[in-house]
């Protein structure tokens, strides 16, 4: 975590080399016809712990869509029922047992049904918040690259900035400071949103750096000088030209910013800014397992196992589509 | 009487009574207590033993919430108190293994009422001096100095108005001499009062305030705002003494915010006029850290104890396998939810009592630590407190929203229809906002009480926020618009039911900001009923005034109540620990010794 | 080159001075509680809220409350007082940085001496068992949150509260000019702890990197001259590849310095990032605004070091 999501600045030299929109002269006139997802999409096919972690990601969203259903079909009561009948004569939670595979919490709940609700809360931070990040750093990496002078100084400078912040720190600063009455007049609501403004908010300038950089690149390949000479129009080169050229690493860069961002909630939430109870989260049941882990060992490892086997399957994941975008180094 | 003072939760300040514990105590200073009862978990402190024990050695404290004052002019909370009694003396004090009955400090005696209760005078004892850098003399000019300062905006006692109001002149008073304080010898101070209210006053002279402090070195510190006396000098009168330099700063020498606190032996302190026998050579508090580590260290340490509450976890290790390191002293205070009766949906009365109705006190005890820690509240006279027992004592007044502790959402149900919701759960629309505090048992708390409020159909929303601003920012600024704060609480002041009713629940005391009647309870007939209770003297009439008052606020539900506080204090295995009864059941560092 | 690290230090300046805008900005629109009832404390009358508020400057517009703040650190080094303590911010930064220095500093030389021997490790053995292990291993504590390896740390090896009791647990750590010995032995799960996700990083980086510079060309060369294979990767192949590690290592070194404020929580070190966090929760807006100061230096120092190293290393960078 105190890394962030610079780490991934760091790979792009590695990965990137000059953008190679033609495959196509390499790899056989047959692949010319495809389009780089699917040449993507081939490549995923043969990196088998690449597939294993897609299989579990979809096995997470379904959890995350039929988290009710779930619980329902394991037996036990839902994530906010409250069981004092649970602990025992001094308020300890009973670990697991038949009626409670994952044990219970200080207030009786139903561990289980918290991790599989707590999934929803990871999955939409990440995705949502990462989304958000990559569609506004996209479109700043576009006009900054593609204009450049003056609007592409202003947006780097800016850049910048956002980048001295201690990325935690503001963070944390920000949801205790929108933690009771929310934001922006109300805007921000507390809790969830929060966080995924916060995500955002600290993550769009990693792929408007990116973005800005392939852009400057490709804005001088052959193909857009020609397109240019043809008299197209600088939104239709955009849209055209560019912007498919920049599909598929940013489908990688985002895949690589999930799990930090899925990483940095849980964060937030461990520090006590994140999502408002009762909602579960895994970070917050973390936060809440801490001042009993030595007795209630069940209450730190359930919710610690699925963060990290979430985050690990989302980082398997972004490697292998890091390793098929760049198939000179899957070969290592 | 009008008040601008916030309590701090249950650990905060206060007395507690002593329940039915035998008390036993000799006279003060007479030093010839030989009971000694071994303590078992579970027994209460009042039997140990205060006098002829091991001199010597270094005590070390983990508290892992740092302290607010040490001016005795500022200080409100239970925490500060621990070391407030360790290093100055009021005019009168609690003993550590009493609640009820006052001692004389720096009195030389009980004080001499006159004027039909409209006069109080004191004689102070001779030979008492003020610690370095001062080392003089303490006079009766020193002590009306303490109290006149307590109005003064820079020190700004957060219950000076509520105790001292009705001194002659005291309303009008920011800082200068007071009419109505007198210093008529060097040895004699006299307060004259607009009301026959000289009972309440002889409680409230043992609030920290009463501290003598010479103005010498205090007055232009005051200058400051807020003072810089307590937050960087200090001047002693107690046996003990913040560790301070040749100009008394303590401030980086003995107390280091946020990490730790050093108490050593006051050179000029005079054990002759003193009941305090200090044994201990040296303290050195750590602030800081998490509540479940310091208690394993201190239940598998030495010389150690901890201040604060140990951690539910703690409390079943403690009594499971440590039993003789943990004392529980009972009456120390209420947590209850406070319910806005000014705005919102908390307006309505059976609203109130819904709420009362459905929560579940039996798992809020549990979440503290279970039926050693506390028990079910039922109402907001606490046990100990006199007139506790006309007020229906544990079972509390016999209506039918308190007649179920573990929660009863047939009897809610029924009180939220009486509201006017017919099917039985609450569809106002509007959220109701609750805000709590961080950290456990609060945090726990919080989320029974927020069940509640859900399973009657209300929409919330639940904030955790950092205890000092639950205070400071929400809790106690009507503005805020705080629909429910589950995590109220109220400690006496002193032995007076007065100090547990007036101040939270007086519709005069409401603030706009730094607020303690959160609940903001302004019931003309409440209100009347104090005005008049407060002039009622001697017992039982008194005690009788003020339960009917407890009864009236059961009657509107003013607050939902959650438990009877038992406060839970841990300390190592070489230690000889005595429970201040008067604090909650705080350590008393003045006679806890070491083997 | 002169003008070049001119130029960066200037803008770093310009950085700085922007965020502490921002900061100020950000906690005037979202105030997390009012200063100056919290310096006031808890049951201070009206007057003396309104009082202190007029004594500390909130009553001013907020552009001369920002002049003053930036005039009191330029001209006296002046960061402002606690809301809570009354102490001065510098005095508390400055109390709680050997903590920090000390927590980042084991953990680096950890984070280096082991990601950098595996990163070779794993390069030279590439695509063997080893190989694999090393980098799913990697891979594990990368996507471990620190805090919960933390707990596991201690739940397992602390001295009060551990299964198998070896380490002093949460809040041992002791000053090092205290007691050197404590000192070392409080900080060693701390440090395992942090340089853990570290080391998997540079590990991965530097087998990246190293297995690139080993298909170059002058590596194919300085095998040809018969070389030892050991040489060649060390002397040759290491120095080549290790280049984007530094530049990793200053950001982390940049960033840690502000405060490892996860660790810093779970093992109770009363270190810059812990004074963040305690100042936030209690809305003690000077230490805020003084913590966040610091990591953005730290981090603009930072990066202007990498950049300068850069600019000594490539002459052409200089001309960007």
């Amino acid at each position: 975590m105190t890394t962030g999501a610079a780490d991934i600045l760091v790979r792009e030299p590695l990965l990137a080399g000059p953008p190679s929109p033609t495959p196509g002269e390499a790899e056989g006139a047959a692949l010319i016809a495809r389009s780089p997802r699917a040449l993507l999409w081939r490549r995923l096919r043969s990196d088998r712990l690449a597939l294993a972690s897609l299989v579990f990601i979809a096995v997470l969203v379904v959890a995350a869509i039929a988290a009710p259903l779930i619980v329902d079909l394991a037996g036990v009561p839902g994530p906010t029922v409250q069981n004092a009948n649970a602990t025992d004569a001094f308020g300890s939670p009973l670990g697991p047992s038949a009626a409670h595979p994952f044990g219970v919490d200080q207030l009786g709940r139903d561990v289980f049904a918290r991790v599989v609700y707590g999934t929803r809360v990871s999955l939409e931070v990440g995705i949502l918040g990462t989304a958000i990040a990559t569609l506004i750093g996209t479109v700043v990496g576009l006009l900054a690259g593609f204009y450049g002078g003056w609007l592409d100084t202003l947006l780097s400078r800016t850049i910048d900035v956002v980048l001295c912040f201690p990325v935690l720190l503001l963070g944390l600063g920000l949801g205790a400071a929108c933690g009771v009455h929310g934001c922006v007049k109300g805007a921000i609501q507390p809790g969830l949103p929060t966080i995924i403004a916060i995500v955002a908010l600290v993550n769009w300038t990693y792929i408007a750096r990116i973005v800005r950089g392939r852009v400057l690149s490709l804005r001088e390949q052959e193909f857009v000088q020609a397109a240019r000479s043809l008299g197209a129009s600088n939104a239709r080169i955009l849209r055209v030209e560019i912007l498919p050229n920049l599909l598929a690493p940013l489908i990688v860069y985002a895949s690589l910013l999930i799990p930090q961002n899925i990483l940095l909630e849980a964060a937030l939430s461990f520090l006590g800014v994140g999502v408002r109870p009762p909602t579960a989260s895994w970070g917050q049941m973390l936060a809440q397992a801490t001042p009993i882990f030595n007795t209630a060992w069940w209450y730190m490892a359930f919710p610690g196992l699925a963060l990290l086997l979430t985050v690990l399957a989302f980082n398997l994941l972004g490697d292998g589509l890091q390793d098929a975008l760049n198939p000179r180094q899957a070969l290592r | 009487m009008k008040s601008t003072s916030i309590h701090g939760s249950v650990r905060a300040a206060g007395a507690i009574a002593a329940l039915s514990l035998a008390l036993g105590l000799a006279a003060c200073g007479s030093g010839s207590q030989t009971v000694t009862v071994a303590l078992k978990a579970g027994e209460s402190p009042a039997g140990q033993q205060l006098y002829n024990k091991h001199r010597g050695g270094v005590l070390t404290v983990y508290d892992h919430e740092d302290f607010e004052h040490f001016d005795t002019g500022e200080s409100y909370a239970g925490q500060d108190y621990t070391v407030l009694y360790a290093i100055s003396r009021p005019l009168y004090s609690y003993p550590p293994n009493s609640a009820n009955k006052l001692s004389p400090d720096v009195a030389a005696a009980a004080p001499t009422i006159s004027d039909g209760g409209k006069t109080l005078s004191v004689n102070i004892r001779p030979h008492i001096y003020f610690g370095p850098p001062v080392n003089r003399e303490v006079t009766s000019a020193d002590v009306a100095y303490a109290i006149e300062r307590g109005a003064n905006p820079n020190v700004a006692c957060p219950y000076f108005q509520s105790y001292f109001g009705d001194v002659v002149g005291a309303k009008s008073a920011n800082g200068g001499p007071i009419a109505g304080i007198q210093t008529p010898s060097k040895y004699t101070i006299a307060f004259h009062l607009t009301k026959p209210t000289a009972s309440l006053l002889y409680g409230a002279l043992s609030l920290p305030l009463s501290s003598a402090v010479p103005p010498e070195f205090v007055r232009p510190l005051d200058a400051h705002s807020p003072t810089t006396y307590g937050t960087e000098y200090l001047v002693a009168t107690g046996p003990y003494m913040l560790k301070a330099n040749s100009k008394g700063k303590f401030l980086g020498i003995g107390y280091e915010p946020g990490k730790s606190a050093t108490l050593v032996r006051n050179p000029s302190w005079n054990p002759h006029t003193d009941f305090r026998p200090a044994y201990l050579d040296r303290i050195e508090i750590n602030i800081g850290g998490e509540p479940a580590v310091i208690g394993q260290q201190v239940l598998k340490g030495q010389d150690v104890v901890q201040n604060d509450n140990p951690a539910q976890s703690i409390v079943k290790e403690a009594y499971e396998h440590y039993p003789t390191q943990i004392t529980f002293t009972p009456g120390s205070g209420t947590y209850y939810a406070s319910l806005n009766n000014a705005h919102g949906p908390f307006k309505n009365v059976n609203l109130r009592k819904a709420v009362w109705a459905a929560l579940n006190r039996d798992a809020l005890v549990k979440v503290r630590g279970g039926s050693l820690t506390g028990q079910p509240m039922t109402h907001f006279l606490y046990p100990g407190v006199s007139g506790y027992e006309q007020a229906g004592g544990a079972a509390g007044p016999r209506v039918d929203y308190n007649e179920h502790p573990e929660g009863d959402m047939a009897i809610a149900t029924k009180y939220v229809k009486l509201a006017g919701y017919p099917s039985g759960k609450y569809t106002g629309g509007e959220t109701v906002q609750v805000v709590g505090a961080t950290g456990e048992p609060e945090e726990g708390m919080a989320q029974i009480t927020n069940h509640a409020l859900e399973q009657l159909g209300f929409k919330t929303h639940l904030s955790l926020v950092d205890k000092s601003a639950m205070y400071e920012k929400y809790c106690t600024v009507p503005a805020q618009e705080i629909d429910v704060c589950p995590n109220a609480g109220w400690v006496r002041d002193f032995a007076d039911p007065q100090t547990v009713l007036y101040v939270p629940f007086n519709g005069h005391a409401i603030e706009p900001e730094g607020n303690s009647n959160w609940s903001q309870v302004n019931d003309p007939q409440i209100n009347a009923a104090m005005e008049k209770a407060e002039l009622v003297v001697g017992e039982p009439a008194h005690a009788q005034a003020w339960a009917k008052i407890d009864e009236m606020l059961v009657q509107q539900a003013v607050a939902a109540p959650e438990i009877f506080a038992n406060i839970a204090a841990i300390e190592g295995h070489g230690v000889v620990g005595v429970n201040q009864l008067w604090n909650s059941g705080a350590w008393d560092y003045d006679f806890t010794s070491l083997k | 080159m002169t003008r070049y690290i001119l130029r960066r230090v200037l803008w770093g300046g310009v950085l700085l001075f922007v965020v502490s805008a921002l900061t100020f900005v950000l906690f005037d629109l979202l105030p997390s509680g009012d200063p100056a009832r919290l310096r006031a404390g808890r049951g201070a009358s009206p007057q003396a809220v309104a009082h202190i508020r007029h004594e500390l400057g909130l009553d001013k517009p907020i552009y001369t409350q920002f002049y003053d703040y930036v005039k009191g650190i330029v001209l006296h080094f002046d960061l402002g007082y606690s809301y809570f303590s009354h102490a001065s911010v510098e005095s508390l930064i400055a109390d709680r940085l050997p903590a920090t220095v000390s927590l980042a500093a084991g953990a680096i030389l950890i984070w280096l001496l082991v990601g950098v021997s595996v990163g070779i490790v794993s390069a030279v053995r590439r695509r063997t068992l080893l190989d694999r292990s090393a980098m799913g291993t990697a891979l594990l504590f990368i996507s471990a949150p620190e805090y919960w390896l933390g707990l596991l740390a201690l739940f397992l090896f602390a001295a009060d509260i551990g299964k198998i009791p070896v380490f002093p647990g949460a809040g041992s750590y002791v000053a090092l000019s205290a007691d050197p010995g404590k000192w070392l032995s409080s900080l060693v799960l701390p440090w395992l702890v942090l340089a853990a996700s570290f080391a998997a990083i540079y590990a991965r980086l530097l087998r990246g990197s190293l297995i690139e510079v080993l298909g170059e060309d002058y590596i194919r060369t300085a095998r040809a001259k018969g070389l030892s294979e050991r040489r060649v990767v060390m002397r040759h192949g290491v120095r080549g590849a290790i280049t984007p590690l530094i530049t990793v290592l200053g950001l982390d070194v940049g960033t840690l310095l502000g405060g490892a404020l996860l660790i810093e929580v779970v093992f109770d070190i009363p270190g810059v990032g812990r004074l963040n966090y305690d100042a936030i929760t209690h809305a003690d807006f000077p230490i805020v605004q003084g913590t966040i100061l610091l990591a953005a230096l730290f981090i603009v120092v930072a990066n202007i070091l990498v950049d300068i190293s850069y600019a000594y290393l490539d002459p052409r960078v200089r001309l960007r």
